[in-house]
């Protein structure tokens, strides 16, 4: 295996005296993409920071053996076109002038946005900001690509249509990718590892779909979308909505207890013996007090400690 | 109200005419205007750079003093730029006393605050992220303030605006330092003070109305600099 672009040990950094992150080790390989998973507040921005080197580490080391290019959080761009603001990245960067308009004008191209090059920043949509920003991290052809939560903000479409851009354009062999993502369903388009962190801490590390199928703890779970929970003897079954399927012939009893307005119906509250779950459920479902059937299918197990 | 209506008269006459002495004056007040503005400009923008974008100690009490010199008595400065230049006192040997280059001394000291607090307030509203991503991209600190002064430009535009301004109203220290002499050092604000004083209002009103005329397309060549970007009515689309 070769040796990694990036390398973090027992990381710890601090931001306005108050220790944020701790206790990371994390390491980057040319040709994987990297997802770091966490809530609001877990410290997924700053790690990315402390990776970057824009914030000292407060303990632990990072050893960089590669360029670092960082894409902060919003797009931030200059008012001025969208070409001169990759220019302008790749000109802070070393590119030679000479190199600077084929690179710009490719990496646009990559992701979707060669038809915006000559567009002021300050006529762009929110979504043809994000893939300019984007553009000017790739075209600067880092080693080392570190990108914070690059899909915010932006609505469903725009961000399936980036995310699919962005996806084919971030994987390179030589080049390792870390990106601070809020949804695990991003995780699961681009990365090949995540990293959940928790309250600044590394809480599950490995594959996307092992850690995204099989989370390590129940607080995991939790994060990863596992929201409903039934203590059993000697554990705890922690299940997604997908999991709990509303069947009248099912063998389990559940009480509704809200309906939770979603994209086509509801989701619904169920309380039964020994725990809480949620289920899909369609426009005519049961409202709160009425029993309903069900049928558990999956779900991941944890022995209580 | 009759001797307000003579004034004009006289005014646009010798505006038409063409007057030596009006011309004289009109040069002397550009010049002054020009080099007190480009050396507050060459001191101040740094110095608003480093005082909006640094992290150091005494940043604040540099922007309070910026802040504090705007508002600094024009008499109070060209008496204290006066004193320093006496024969015998610090910069005596300079010989500065009682020429242009001693009004434009004292002007770009007047301006300079102006500039320095002008610039810090414009790079500190930038929209965050801006710059904090070009040092991700590897923006030297040089590169950093470049970007920083162009993406403030229309807030630095009207420090110069701001700094020109002052330069052509300007009367206390430029007759304090300057002696207000004819044909040297009297710019066209000092200058309808001696006709005011002689009661030569006609010649006080022509100057009065060249000096507006100079402020007004000064300002407005600056403003439409300034203002030269496109604007959109409803901000950012979505």
């Amino acid at each position: 295996m070769s040796e990694p672009l990036l390398e973090a040990r027992g990381l710890a950094a601090r931001r306005g005296g108050r220790e944020l992150l701790r206790g990371v080790d994390l390491e980057l390989r040319a040709g994987e993409v990297v997802a770091i998973l966490g809530p609001n507040g877990a410290g997924k921005s700053t790690l990315l920071a402390a990776l970057a080197g824009l914030l000292p580490a407060a303990a632990g080391s990072v050893e960089r053996r590669a360029r670092v290019a960082t894409a902060l959080q919003g797009s931030a761009l200059a008012d001025r076109s969208a070409r001169a603001n990759v220019e302008a990245a790749l000109r802070w960067w070393g590119v030679p002038r000479a190199e600077r308009r084929g690179r710009a004008d490719a990496a646009l191209a990559a992701l979707g946005a060669g038809h915006l090059a000559a567009r002021r920043a300050i006529e762009l949509s929110g979504g043809e900001a994000r893939r300019v920003h984007l553009a000017r991290a790739l075209a600067l052809e880092a080693g080392v690509l570190l990108l914070d939560e690059p899909f915010a903000g932006l609505d469903a479409p725009a961000r399936a249509d980036l995310l699919e851009d962005a996806g084919a354009a971030l994987a390179h062999p030589e080049r390792a990718v870390a990106v601070v993502l809020h949804d695990r369903a991003e995780a699961w388009a681009l990365a090949d590892r995540v990293l959940v962190l928790l309250d600044g801490r590394p809480a599950a590390a490995g594959a996307t779909r092992e850690v995204l199928e099989r989370p390590p703890a129940p607080e995991v779970a939790g994060f990863l979308g596992f929201t409903g929970r039934l203590e059993l003897p000697g554990g705890v079954r922690m299940l997604r909505p997908s999991h709990v399927v509303l069947d009248p012939a099912g063998d389990v009893v559940a009480t509704v207890v809200r309906r939770i307005p979603a994209e086509e119906g509801f989701r619904l509250e169920l309380e039964l013996p020994g725990g809480r779950l949620q289920a899909p459920a369609p426009l005519d479902a049961p409202g709160p007090g009425e029993v309903v059937r069900l049928r558990l299918a999956g779900g991941v197990e944890f022995p209580l400690i | 109200m009759e001797f307000l209506w003579d004034g004009l008269q006289q005014a646009v006459e010798l505006l038409l005419s063409g007057d030596d002495e009006v011309l004289g004056i009109i040069g002397v007040t550009l010049r002054m205007a020009f080099w007190s503005t480009l050396i507050a400009l060459a001191l101040g923008l740094p110095l608003g750079l480093a005082l909006g974008l640094g992290r150091f100690r005494g940043r604040g009490a540099g922007l309070a003093l910026a802040n504090a010199g705007m508002g600094l008595p024009p008499v109070i400065v060209g008496l204290v730029v006066a004193l320093l230049l006496f024969r015998g006192a610090p910069l005596g040997g300079t010989g500065l006393l009682y020429t242009l280059d001693g009004v434009i001394l004292a002007q770009a000291v007047l301006s300079l605050p102006v500039v320095v607090a002008l610039t810090a307030a414009a790079v500190q509203s930038l929209p965050d992220g801006l710059l904090d991503q070009a040092r991700a991209f590897g923006a030297s600190r040089g590169a950093v303030a470049l970007l920083a002064l162009r993406e403030a430009r229309v807030g630095v535009f009207a420090a110069t605006i701001a700094a020109v301004g002052s330069a052509f109203a300007e009367v206390g220290a430029v007759v304090l330092v300057g002696g207000n002499i004819d044909g040297q050092t009297q710019t066209l604000a000092s200058a309808v003070l001696v006709r005011v004083s002689a009661g030569e209002y006609g010649r006080a009103i022509a100057l009065g109305i060249v000096l507006l005329g100079l402020v007004l397309v000064l300002a407005a060549v600056l403003t439409v600099l300034q203002q030269r970007r496109p604007r959109t009515a409803l901000g950012r689309p979505s």
